[in-house]
């Protein structure tokens, strides 16, 4: 059977990596930096998929941020997926051949549904992911695109049921109140979202410790669990918790680590 | 010793290179059929539609070459993914045809009566190795987790051939070998540690 997913997600913006706080953005520094500083192999031996999101929005930057999928995507022996602004056939083409699997779509999805129709047909639904980013207003789940500037007023589950129609491959739901807040997922949220979709969902915003990973899982059965906190996750943190998923029971994926040791013949 | 890895203008070359670089085996994208027969072992990748890749085989005189190098000269090929499909004899994603016909067998969609299942079959999923295989050796087990992302599988295959199987609402088959032709419906590219060991023992076959 199908192993759940433990996924790791970096923010970039030009060539820094950043961090996301209810959408609000923080500088931890420049990319190379960052993989020498926080261990970033053992965070890459320790995942099963790595989201790439690119947070800038200036044309000029895209191929500054494919540029930086090639780099990351040079030493992840996993799925990469990666969006952020993918506003054009041309966009989704120049990041798949930068080593990505799949695309992230989010915009798109609103403001040009028959694009993202047509990268279902060309590349396969498998290849793309429906970004869905919410926030709770007055106890509805409402729908937010333009990195959670711009309430659509549309509520979450008639979304989810929209973009079903398009044909995508998953969904990546990111609760805007619970990003970066470390204080665990919105369970209800991923749950509703989960028992109505027909393709896997990813969970993504509020993990602060390792125990809420195996929480998300357990509570909705929800296919994979992301975080962007670099800062909790710096160091082994993540491989102790697929170490901590083992434990709960938690079907996921087992393989020999393969960086930090001499891997030639 | 230089692996060549097939560019026929179908899927993520880029994973295979880079997989490659980073266990230090020197590789090249190969442009051209005629240079094949530089390389003393050889990839074909692939993401994408059976029709589609083989017509681009086809016309660009990949097939001819490659049933050269492998059927006359005796040189190792690795089909991962669609590359593997490719070497049946039949496909039958986006309307019947022929394969490279490397090995029998037919690509076909899987036909899974359990609903919950969702077809394409994506994530990491358990490898059972049949015996003790060349692409397995130093996994140490009887089972070993890889990374699929496909619709079709291989049917109709000779059983003496099959390396491994693994389960998704049917027992299919995850990998071949017969005598220099490799094929795993998995990418070991993207199947962390594990995947890096079956790229390995091919490259050292």
């Amino acid at each position: 059977m199908l192993k759940k997913r433990l996924i790791f997600t970096i923010l970039l913006q030009n060539k820094k990596i950043v961090l996301s706080r209810n959408f609000k953005l923080q500088s931890v520094g420049y990319i190379d930096w960052v993989i020498e500083n926080f261990n970033i192999d053992s965070l890459f031996n320790s995942i099963d998929e790595l989201v790439i999101l690119n947070m800038n929005r200036s044309d000029d930057d895209f191929s500054i941020f494919c540029q930086q999928v090639a780099n990351f995507s040079k030493n992840c022996f996993m799925p990469i997926s990666a969006g952020g602004g993918i506003t054009s056939e041309s966009h989704a083409t120049e990041i798949l051949n930068s080593g990505a699997d799949k695309i992230v779509v989010n915009s798109i999805l609103f403001e040009n549904p028959q694009l993202v129709k047509a990268l279902v047909r060309k590349y396969g639904s498998q290849c793309i992911v429906a970004s869905i980013d919410y926030k709770i207003i007055n106890n509805e789940r409402k729908v937010f695109t333009k990195n959670g500037t711009l309430n659509t007023e549309l509520d979450l589950i008639k979304v989810v049921e929209g973009i079903l129609t398009l044909g995508v491959g998953e969904i990546y739901l990111t609760s805007i109140d619970k990003d970066g807040t470390g204080l665990g997922y919105d369970i209800e949220g991923i749950e509703k979202v989960v028992n109505m979709s027909t393709i896997p969902v990813i969970a993504s915003g509020g993990i602060g410790k390792i125990e809420q990973f195996s929480e998300g899982i357990i509570a909705t059965n929800v296919d994979g669990v992301s975080t962007a906190n670099l800062f909790n996750f710096v160091g082994d943190a993540l491989f102790d918790a697929r170490e901590h998923l083992i434990e709960k029971g938690i079907d996921i994926a087992i393989w020999k680590k393969i960086h930090n040791s001499n891997s030639n013949a | 010793m230089k692996v060549g890895i097939i560019n026929y203008g179908m899927g993520n070359l880029f994973s295979v290179k880079s997989a490659l670089n980073f266990l230090k085996y020197d590789n090249e994208y190969v442009n051209k059929p005629k240079d094949l027969i530089k390389y003393s072992k050889i990839i074909l990748p692939g993401v994408g539609s059976f029709n589609q890749a083989i017509n681009n085989l086809n016309n660009l005189g990949w097939s001819n070459e490659i049933k050269e190098m492998t059927e006359v000269k005796q040189i190792p090929i690795l089909g991962i993914c669609l590359g593997m499909q490719l070497m049946a004899e039949i496909g039958k994603e986006d309307g019947e045809a022929n394969g490279l016909g490397l090995i029998k067998g037919l690509i076909d969609k899987f036909s899974i009566e359990d609903k919950s299942l969702k077809i394409p079959h994506i994530g990491f999923n358990r490898v059972n190795f049949k015996e003790n295989d060349i692409l397995f050796k130093n996994l140490n087990n009887s089972h070993a987790d890889f990374y699929f992302v496909h619709s079709f599988r291989l049917k109709k295959v000779d059983n003496d051939i099959i390396t491994s199987e693994c389960f998704y609402g049917e027992q299919f088959v995850s990998s071949f070998n017969k005598g220099n032709v490799f094929g795993t419906q998995f990418h070991p590219e993207k199947s962390q540690g594990n995947g890096l060991v079956v790229l390995k023992n091919f490259i050292n076959f």
